[in-house]
């Protein structure tokens, strides 16, 4: 087996225009994803028992289901229902030629993330002594502000972990955006590797720059992990 | 542009036809768990090991797993494998079944992830066993096979049920490499259709994943309650809580 070796320090520098389209997805799904999967969580702790049950149905949907069908439905399903609803309005708008595909996949795994973060916002709350709110009650802060200055920032400082877990998984699926015609690492590789037929150099490349981001985000993690420990 | 509405008895009449090709889905998903569990198995064993070189390369690995997507795993064995091959036994393998090249990369993937449960789970169980075994005159073998192993696989099991269910969810990759499995016979009906009922098919496919999900689920949680009767050590409770916290851990799992 001869690995071109050329064509693959080539392409490994062309992968890296890919790496801002992953970080994006990435990055804005997880922003996205915070606050939904936060209300889902203080729900299923104590609170609505409808949203509690809608939550925990949509949290085993999520989590029994692969991202792959997910993706396939959700490009299948997003532009024609989109399309619908703009003939509806009666606006003048080509969905399927000008929505920028990122947009859909920041959709498939915003949602998908809303699910994860959802189970490891909860073990953060409940690792929090509940004392703790009644106290912050009972001085005089209003609920909003218990949570917003003593039971997040310990909740927090323990779910790190498990959202640095989430992070680096949402790296490697965003790697199936490529499905839904996104041009991130992935797609640059595959794009590279059909038009001279260097399969194994295009992906190798690949590997190595997932390998490197993922190994950026774990260090960065473990910084802030170290930083913000003294919260705990 | 007209778009046809929701067709729900398509999802019904697609099921038979799909689940016609679950078993592909299921010998990549069963295969791949055995063999990774054996590779994970030796894993943990090398990551507990006092050899140093052993010990670094375990873990090496395990990183490097652990960072790549499974469908790059996927392709760089798909496209990998038969070159190499061919160029060390002058061996063509470049017709094998495919099925064959996604169980050899899920194999890779799944048993980084289960060497650590493994290696956690073990580590959970009090080592002084270990040692009043030994001390009493059974084996080495005999104290880690009758006594430290059992205990292992009852700490081992929630997460290791939580990766089985992450693996067949990863397993529905194997459709981009050209196996016919679920997905893939799914994909051929859609084809059929000329690109028509793609969200029925889809959906179809996820209904049969979630209730697999459910019932592994289910299945360890019941294997759990009975094998957990005969646990009694002193510091259950804490030892619980140890593995509790790798799970938070592992939550996501290989979420994809």
């Amino acid at each position: 087996m001869e690995l071109d070796f050329d064509f693959m320090e080539k392409t490994f520098g062309l992968l890296w225009t890919g790496v801002p389209v992953t970080m994006e997805i990435t990055i804005v799904s997880l922003l996205l994803a915070s606050p939904i999967a936060f209300y889902f969580a203080l729900n299923r702790i104590k609170g609505n028992p409808v949203v509690s049950l809608i939550s925990r149905g949509y949290v085993s949907f999520v989590r029994g289901t692969p991202i792959v069908l997910q993706i396939l439905l959700l490009y299948s399903l997003l532009p024609s229902l989109l399309n619908v609803i703009i003939q509806a309005l009666g606006i003048e708008f080509n969905i399927f030629e000008q929505v920028d595909p990122i947009y859909y996949a920041i959709v498939v795994f915003t949602l998908n993330t809303v699910a994860l973060l959802t189970e490891v916002f909860r073990s953060a709350l409940m690792s929090v002594p509940s004392g703790q709110l009644e106290a912050g009650v009972s001085i005089g802060l209003s609920e909003f502000q218990t949570y917003v200055r003593v039971i997040i920032p310990q909740a927090l400082v323990t779910a790190l972990p498990g959202i640095c877990n989430i992070t680096v998984n949402l790296i490697k699926g965003s790697s199936l955006a490529f499905l839904m015609t996104v041009k991130d690492v992935m797609a640059v590789g595959k794009i590279a590797a059909s038009f001279g037929y260097n399969y194994i150099e295009a992906y190798l490349d690949a590997f190595l720059v997932y390998l490197i981001l993922c190994t950026i985000i774990q260090l960065a993690y473990a910084g802030a992990e170290r930083r913000f420990g003294a919260y705990r | 542009m007209d778009t046809r509405a929701f067709d729900a008895g398509v999802v019904l009449s697609a099921l038979p036809q799909l689940l016609e090709f679950l078993d592909i889905t299921l010998l990549v998903g069963i295969s791949s768990i055995v063999l990774g569990s054996l590779l994970g198995g030796a894993l943990a064993w090398a990551k507990l090991s006092q050899h140093k070189i052993l010990n670094y390369l375990a873990q090496l690995y395990i990183y490097i797993m652990r960072c790549t997507p499974s469908i790059v795993m996927l392709f760089i064995v798909f496209y990998g494998l038969p070159a190499l091959v061919e160029a060390v036994f002058e061996e063509n393998i470049h017709d094998m079944d495919r099925a064959v090249f996604a169980i050899i990369a899920f194999t890779l993937l799944f048993s980084a992830y289960v060497s650590e449960i493994f290696r956690a789970a073990y580590k959970a169980v009090p080592q002084g066993q270990y040692e009043a075994a030994i001390s009493i005159g059974i084996s080495p073998w005999g104290a880690f096979w009758h006594i430290m192993l059992p205990q292992t696989a009852v700490l081992a099991l929630p997460n290791f049920g939580n990766s089985v269910i992450n693996l067949l969810k990863e397993g529905a990759l194997a459709y981009t490499i050209g196996l016919i499995d679920m997905i893939g016979k799914g994909n051929l009906i859609i084809a059929q259709n000329f690109g028509a009922y793609g969200i029925e098919i889809y959906l179809a496919c996820m209904i049969v994943y979630w209730l697999m999900s459910i019932g592994i689920e289910k299945a360890f949680g019941l294997l759990e309650q009975r094998l957990d009767k005969g646990q009694l050590f002193s510091s259950k409770a804490g030892k619980k809580q140890e593995v509790f916290i790798l799970k938070e851990g592992e939550a996501s799992g290989a979420g994809l």
